[in-house]
């Protein structure tokens, strides 16, 4: 598919409130992630990233405002959890009853196939599952899962369980993908390779751009370690509590909202980056989004990025 | 030490051991009774044993067998109640897990049949399906129905809504979860309440025999302990023990077919 106006969009947030009773969480939050953007969300525990994950999800829509994606083309309301969406939970994101190949192959299987299809045609469905297990096994290989297709997510270490999990959301290209804290259970070395494994799949949206397609794969991930959100996104948004309400005329907190967004730098995968050089952006993060003492107007840091 | 492994051989050699030790056991107290009193038949010797056998499986005077009359009555009214009771708790228990209302709607019927003992209420059976074979397929699936079906309910509330939105963003419909995702996930744990449910079951419906049946195992274990005839009873409740057994291996056996994973998980 080509890239083009009507098709250049990942997610729009419209004026995103929530709040449980009394506790506001979100407030007038507007977020647009186009076609091709790792976003990565970060922000001060409490601060909603939860809420609006779910939101975005669609099993707990906003109490005010709009969350829009692309529905069979069209700007619609995500108001349940649907295809365009993708999901990556930190653990319960792959079904223990199925290999790594059949997780993999099950997105196709539901998104393509009908139930009375597979009941009723067992030679078409042999056909298209044959098909379908073969995509899987493509997608595997190129996560660096091919020896791995048939053992069960109870035989996987949990590096190897969050791969599949990824694979599993990828290969449907939906139009937006949610990491939610991805890799928080795993350690450091792990870490490292996954968020490789993420900047492979940017460099596919790269090609993509050049020759005038619609990159195949947009997300948000999630995360409260710095120096990946850095790494792996291509524009940092900063969700906080912290910023000047009083001086937009509230006398209480009336919630979080996007308070930091700016472009981050852009690494090949196999570019091992200087972390001294996040140093600058880190304390420009813990000063805007982390920092309670300091309040700023909510606009101050939101440099949209040029493609915005 | 404590849970310390043993060999193969040394864990057979055991199994064997206790074997022999009750069999031993029951040649001496059979011995025993038979010097106090030689027509004993409460403890029959291996010989009366051998002739119990031979009365239940030779055709008597109206040309039956009993133990192939027993065998197909008592099997028929088993499998009918159990196969009506596992489908009927199963559905129960996945629209009751699906659907909220029809949970808050089912529970109260449910959790007062699962206390009601079924040997007790008995007679209820009897006035209200007479003491044919609708009787006892109702008995025995009312009997089992409840702890299927509360095993499935809380099964599915066990899924992490996690597995479920996943599914959803899949491009799984409702039924998909449904069929894919909750079924899948819940068989295991129904498999095993199945087997749980066996035992029961066999209660239910040996009781029922006893009291109104005209063949079948409860009938002929009744009919010949008035008689004194253990050595038809005590193969007769050999046997049953052996067709529980059996009936429990094959559903192990079915379980680690249908969902290898399960049993890997569990180890």
């Amino acid at each position: 598919m080509t890239l083009s106006d009507e098709n250049n969009f990942g997610l729009q947030c419209q004026g995103v409130s929530h709040w449980f009773g009394e506790t506001k969480v979100l407030f007038d939050l507007n977020l647009n992630v186009h076609a091709g953007q790792f976003l990565s969300l970060i922000g001060p525990s409490g601060c909603g990233k939860s809420t609006l994950l779910r939101a975005i999800l669609g099993t707990h829509p906003p109490h005010r405002g709009k969350i829009l994606t692309l529905q069979n083309g069209r700007l619609a309301n995500a108001d349940r959890p649907g295809r365009d969406r993708g999901i990556v939970y930190q653990k319960y994101s792959l079904y223990p009853f199925l290999t790594a190949l059949d997780n993999v192959a099950l997105g196709l299987k539901f998104d393509q196939t009908t139930t009375a299809f597979r009941w009723l045609n067992w030679v078409g469905w042999g056909k298209k599952r044959r098909e379908f297990r073969d995509r899987a096994a493509a997608f595997l290989d190129k996560v660096g899962l091919g020896q791995a297709m048939h053992l069960y997510p109870s035989q996987m270490s949990g590096g190897m369980q969050q791969r599949v999990a990824i694979a599993q959301a990828l290969i449907m290209e939906p139009e937006i993908i949610l990491l939610d804290e991805p890799f928080g259970a795993l350690d450091e070395a792990t870490r490292e390779e996954l968020q490789e494994m993420l900047l492979q799949f940017y460099e596919e949206n790269k090609v993509a751009m050049a020759e005038g397609k619609k990159p195949p794969y947009t997300l948000i991930i999630v995360t409260h370690e710095l120096n990946e959100a850095i790494r792996v996104g291509d524009r940092l948004v900063g969700l906080s509590q912290y910023w000047d309400w009083k001086a937009d005329g509230h006398d209480r907190s009336p919630g979080a909202t996007v308070v930091y967004d700016k472009p981050a730098p852009v690494f090949r995968p196999d570019e091992r980056p200087d972390y001294e050089l996040f140093a600058d952006i880190r304390q420009d993060i813990r000063q805007v989004v982390y920092n309670p003492k300091v309040l700023q107007r909510r606009d101050e840091h939101v440099n949209l990025s040029p493609t915005s | 030490m404590i849970r310390g492994p043993i060999s193969q051989a040394k864990s057979i050699l055991l199994a064997s051991l206790s074997v022999a030790l009750l069999l031993l056991g029951y040649t001496w107290v059979s011995h025993r009774q038979h010097q106090v009193n030689p027509k004993d038949t409460t403890i029959p010797s291996w010989g009366q044993l051998a002739d119990g056998v031979k009365k239940f499986t030779r055709p008597d005077r109206k040309e039956e067998r009993w133990i192939v009359e027993d065998s197909i009555a008592t099997g028929r009214r088993f499998f009918y109640g159990i196969g009506l009771g596992v489908m009927c708790g199963f559905v129960l228990g996945m629209l009751m897990g699906c659907f909220s209302s029809l949970e808050a709607f089912l529970q109260p019927p449910i959790a007062l049949l699962a206390k009601v003992p079924q040997t007790a209420a008995l007679a209820v059976y009897f006035v209200v399906f007479g003491t044919g074979l609708s009787m006892y397929v109702a008995m025995i699936s009312l009997g089992i129905i409840p702890a299927l079906a509360v095993t499935v309910y809380l099964a599915i509330k066990d899924l992490p809504s996690e597995m479920l939105d996943k599914a959803y963003t899949l491009g799984a419909s409702h039924f998909e979860v449904a069929t894919e995702v909750v079924f899948r996930q819940v068989l295991p744990k129904f498999i095993d309440a199945v087997r749980l449910a066996i035992g029961p079951a066999i209660v239910f419906l040996i009781a029922a025999e006893m009291v109104v049946g005209d063949v079948g195992f409860g009938y002929r274990i009744r009919l010949q302990f008035k008689l004194t005839n253990m050595n038809v009873v005590y193969p007769y409740l050999v046997m049953l023990a052996f067709f529980g057994f059996a009936l429990d291996y094959g559903l192990r056996f079915l379980q680690a077919k249908l969902c290898s994973w399960y049993q890997r998980d569990s180890k």
